[in-house]
C-alpha cells in the first residue's frame, strides 16, 4: 500500500436548499501524511470528506486525489476508504465477510477472500474473530474491523469520520495510538475528520482548523497550538485567556495593544497596524505569577488542584484569566486573593479580533 | 374512576362486537343443522368441514350438500391460487420498486409519488375493478383470470411497498453508503446488502399479499368476467335464498386458524429481527 497525495483545488460545496458548507478552498494533503481537519460540529469538515471520497460533487472546484480530477468518478471508482462516524458494519455479515466485502467487487475467490481478511484482522489483532458477527464484537474491536475493511481494499487514502466519538475515554486514547502506527506502517494517506483537539493534537503530522465552511489555518500541531492565525483559532485549539483591545503600535514583530486592563506587549504574526481592533491571547501556562513583563492585577476567584499543576482562575475587572503553574510548593497568594500576574511577551499573540469558538463547543460530541 | 370504568366497558363492547360474530360462526359450523344456527342445537359434527373430501355416495346422501357443486367450487379455489401465484411476485416486485424509489431518490417529486403509489390502496375496489376491466376491455382482453391478476394487483401492491418502505427507512444509509465506497456496483449493494436486510420483510409482506390476493371480492368480482374465485363462490354461495350452507362457516373457521398462524408466524419473525 502507498498513499496519494489529494488537492483541494478551489473546491466550494453548496447544498441544493442554498447553504454553503464549504467557502472555496485550496487544500493540499501530502502523501503518507496524517492530516486532521479539526472543527466544531457543522462547520462542514463532514462535507469535505465526502468530495473526497465521491458522495458528494463540488458545485464549484475540483478535487485530485494522485494529481487525478475526480469529477465524475464515483465513490466505488476512487482509491478512497472511509470509515463512518458508526462505523456502517454490515450486520448480517460475519467479521471475515465485512473485511472481505471490498474483495468481492474485485472478483477475488472466496479462499483468497477470506485468507486476505485474516492477515488484516491479524493486523488489527482480530485474528481469532473472524467467524463472529459484529454484534458480538465490542466497539474498540468493531473499530478494528472497520479499519481492516477499510484497508482491505488498499485505497491510497483513508478518510475517517470521526470514527472514535463512540468510544469511552480510555479506549479513546488507546486507538490513537493503533491508528496512528497503523497509519505508519502502511503508509496510507489519513484525512482524519475530529472535533477533538486532543486527537488531532496527538495523531497528525499536520492540521486544518476549521469553522463556519473555511479554513482557519494549516499547519503543525506545535504551529496550531503555539502560534494560532485566527482568534477562532487560538480559542478552539486548547485553553487560552482572551483580552480584547486596539492596536496602538508596531514594533518588529511585536505590537503593543491598548486594553481595559492597560497596555501590552505580544508578538504580531499577522502584522496588524496600528488602530486595528484587536484580541489579545495568552495560554494559562504561559501566564506567570508575581510582577512581570505585561503585569496586571488581578484577584483569585478558585483555586483547582491537579496534584503537579495547579489551576488558578483570577478575576481581573470582569475579565477571567487562568494560570496554569507547576505545584512546586511555593505558590503564595494573599489571604484576600489580591496578585500581580503577567505573561512574557513572546509567548502571547495579537490576533485580529473574529468569530471565537463559543465556550464548551469541543466538548460536543 | 368512572372515565376508567367507562373505558373499560367500551373496550369490552368492542371485544365483543368484534369478537361474538367470530364466535358464532366458529360455533354454527360444527352444529349439524342448515341453515346454520347456534340458537337450535342438532349435535356435534364435522361433515361441514368433512364436505371437502367425503366420498361421492355420502355427499348424494345429505341433503343439503347434494345442492352445491363441489367441483365448482374446488375449480374456484384453484382460481384463487393461481391468481395469488402471479398477485403475490409481482406486487412484491412492484412495492419493493416503490419502496426503494420512496426512500432512496430523493426529490421533491417524492411526496406526489407517495400519493400516486398509494392512491389504488385508497381507491374504492369497485373502481379499480371496472377500470381493468374497460381498459383490458379497450385492448381486447377478456374479463378473466388474467384481468383479476392486473386488477387485484394495482391495489395489493401497496402493502408489500408499506411494509418495505418500513423497514428501508430503518437501515442507516451509511451501510449502502459503505458498500459503495468499498467499490461495489449499485447492484452489488442491492443483492448482498439491501435484499438479505429486507428478506424478513419480504417474507411478511408475501404473506399479506397472498391474503389480500385471496380474500379480495369486490375488486375481482368487477373483474373477473366468466370466471370466479375463492371469494366470489362464497359470496355467490351465501346468496342463496335458503341461507346459505354451514360449509361456507367451516371455511371461515379454517381462514380464521390460518390468519391467527400467520400472524404468530409474523411476530417470531419481527421478534427475530428485533434481536438482530
Amino acid at each position: 500500500m502507498r498513499g496519494n497525495d489529494v488537492t483541494l483545488d478551489n473546491v466550494s460545496i453548496t447544498y441544493p436548499n442554498g447553504f454553503r458548507a464549504v467557502h472555496p478552498t485550496d487544500l493540499t494533503v501530502q502523501a503518507g501524511e496524517f492530516f486532521s481537519i479539526l472543527g466544531p460540529s457543522g462547520c462542514g469538515k463532514t462535507t469535505i470528506l465526502r468530495a473526497v471520497s465521491g458522495f458528494i460533487e463540488p458545485s464549484g472546484g475540483r478535487v485530485l486525489i494522485g494529481g487525478q480530477d475526480m469529477v465524475g468518478i464515483g465513490p466505488n471508482a476512487r482509491p478512497t476508504a472511509l470509515i463512518f462516524q458508526n462505523l456502517a458494519l454490515f450486520p448480517l455479515m460475519k467479521i471475515w465477510e465485512n473485511v472481505a466485502f471490498g474483495l468481492e467487487a474485485r472478483g477475488l475467490s472466496r479462499r483468497a477472500r477470506r485468507a486476505r481478511a485474516e492477515k488484516l484482522l491479524d493486523l488489527v489483532a482480530l485474528g481469532d474473530q473472524a467467524d463472529k458477527t459484529p454484534s458480538e464484537l465490542s466497539g474498540g474491536q468493531r473499530q478494528r474491523v472497520a479499519i481492516a475493511r477499510a484497508l482491505a481494499v488498499e485505497p491510497a487514502v483513508l478518510l475517517l469520520d470521526e470514527p472514535l466519538s463512540a468510544l469511552d475515554l480510555k479506549l479513546r486514547q488507546h486507538m490513537r495510538a493503533e491508528l496512528r502506527a497503523i497509519q505508519r506502517q502502511t503508509g496510507v494517506t489519513f484525512i482524519y475528520i475530529t472535533h477533538d483537539q486532543g486527537e488531532a493534537l496527538t495523531m497528525s503530522d499536520r492540521i486544518a482548523v476549521m469553522n463556519e465552511g473555511r479554513i482557519e489555518q494549516v499547519g503543525t500541531g506545535d504551529e496550531v497550538y503555539s502560534a494560532p492565525a485566527t482568534a477562532f483559532a487560538a480559542s478552539f485549539v486548547g485553553e487560552a485567556n482572551r483580552i480584547d483591545g486596539r492596536v496602538v503600535a508596531v514594533n518588529g514583530d511585536l505590537a503593543e495593544i491598548d486594553t481595559a486592563l492597560g497596555r501590552f506587549r505580544a508578538r504580531n504574526p499577522i502584522d496588524l497596524g496600528a488602530g486595528d481592533a484587536a484580541m489579545l491571547f495568552v495560554r494559562p501556562e504561559a501566564m506567570r505569577l508575581g510582577h512581570t513583563e505585561n503585569g496586571l492585577s488581578a484577584r483569585l476567584m478558585r483555586r483547582d488542584l491537579e496534584g503537579a499543576f495547579l489551576n488558578l482562575f483570577f478575576d481581573a475587572q470582569g475579565i477571567e484569566l487562568a494560570v496554569h503553574v507547576t505545584n512546586d510548593g511555593q505558590v503564595a497568594i494573599p489571604a484576600d486573593g489580591a496578585a500581580e500576574i503577567g505573561f512574557p511577551s513572546g509567548r502571547a499573540v495579537i490576533l485580529p479580533a473574529g468569530p471565537l469558538a463559543r465556550t464548551g463547543q469541543e466538548m460536543v460530541a | 374512576m368512572t372515565s376508567q370504568r367507562l373505558l373499560t366497558a367500551y373496550t369490552w363492547a368492542f371485544l365483543i362486537f368484534m369478537f361474538a360474530p367470530l364466535l358464532l360462526m366458529v360455533l354454527s359450523s360444527v352444529n349439524d343443522t342448515s341453515p346454520p344456527s347456534v340458537t337450535q342445537w342438532e349435535g356435534l359434527t364435522g361433515k361441514w368441514y368433512a364436505y371437502f373430501w367425503m366420498p361421492e355416495a355420502e355427499m348424494r346422501a345429505d341433503p343439503v350438500l347434494r345442492a352445491l357443486d363441489r367441483d365448482r367450487f374446488v375449480g374456484c379455489f384453484g382460481n384463487s391460487l393461481y391468481i395469488a401465484a402471479f398477485v403475490v411476485p409481482l406486487s412484491l416486485i412492484l412495492g419493493l420498486a416503490g419502496a426503494v424509489l420512496l426512500t432512496r431518490w430523493r426529490s421533491r417529486a417524492n411526496g406526489l409519488l407517495w400519493w400516486v403509489l398509494l392512491s389504488p390502496m385508497l381507491a374504492p375496489g369497485i373502481v379499480l375493478g371496472l377500470s381493468a376491466l374497460v381498459f383490458w376491455g379497450r385492448l381486447g382482453v377478456n374479463a378473466g383470470l388474467f384481468t383479476i391478476i392486473m386488477a387485484q394487483t394495482t391495489f395489493v401492491a401497496g402493502y408489500p411497498m408499506l411494509i418495505l418502505m418500513a423497514r428501508l427507512q430503518r437501515q442507516p444509509i451509511e451501510l449502502e453508503e459503505a458498500a459503495l465506497d468499498l467499490g461495489a456496483t449499485p447492484f452489488r449493494v442491492f443483492r448482498r446488502l439491501t435484499l438479505p436486510y429486507l428478506f424478513p420483510a419480504l417474507v411478511s409482506a408475501g404473506v399479506i399479499a397472498f391474503m389480500a390476493s385471496m380474500e379480495n371480492y369486490n375488486t375481482t368480482m368487477f373483474a373477473k368476467g366468466g370466471a370466479c374465485t375463492f371469494a366470489t363462490e362464497i359470496g355467490a354461495m351465501a346468496r342463496n335464498p335458503n341461507g346459505h350452507p354451514p360449509v361456507i362457516n367451516a371455511v371461515g373457521t379454517v381462514i380464521i386458524a390460518l390468519t391467527v398462524l400467520a400472524a404468530t408466524v409474523h411476530t417470531v419473525l419481527a421478534r427475530r429481527e428485533a434481536k438482530l
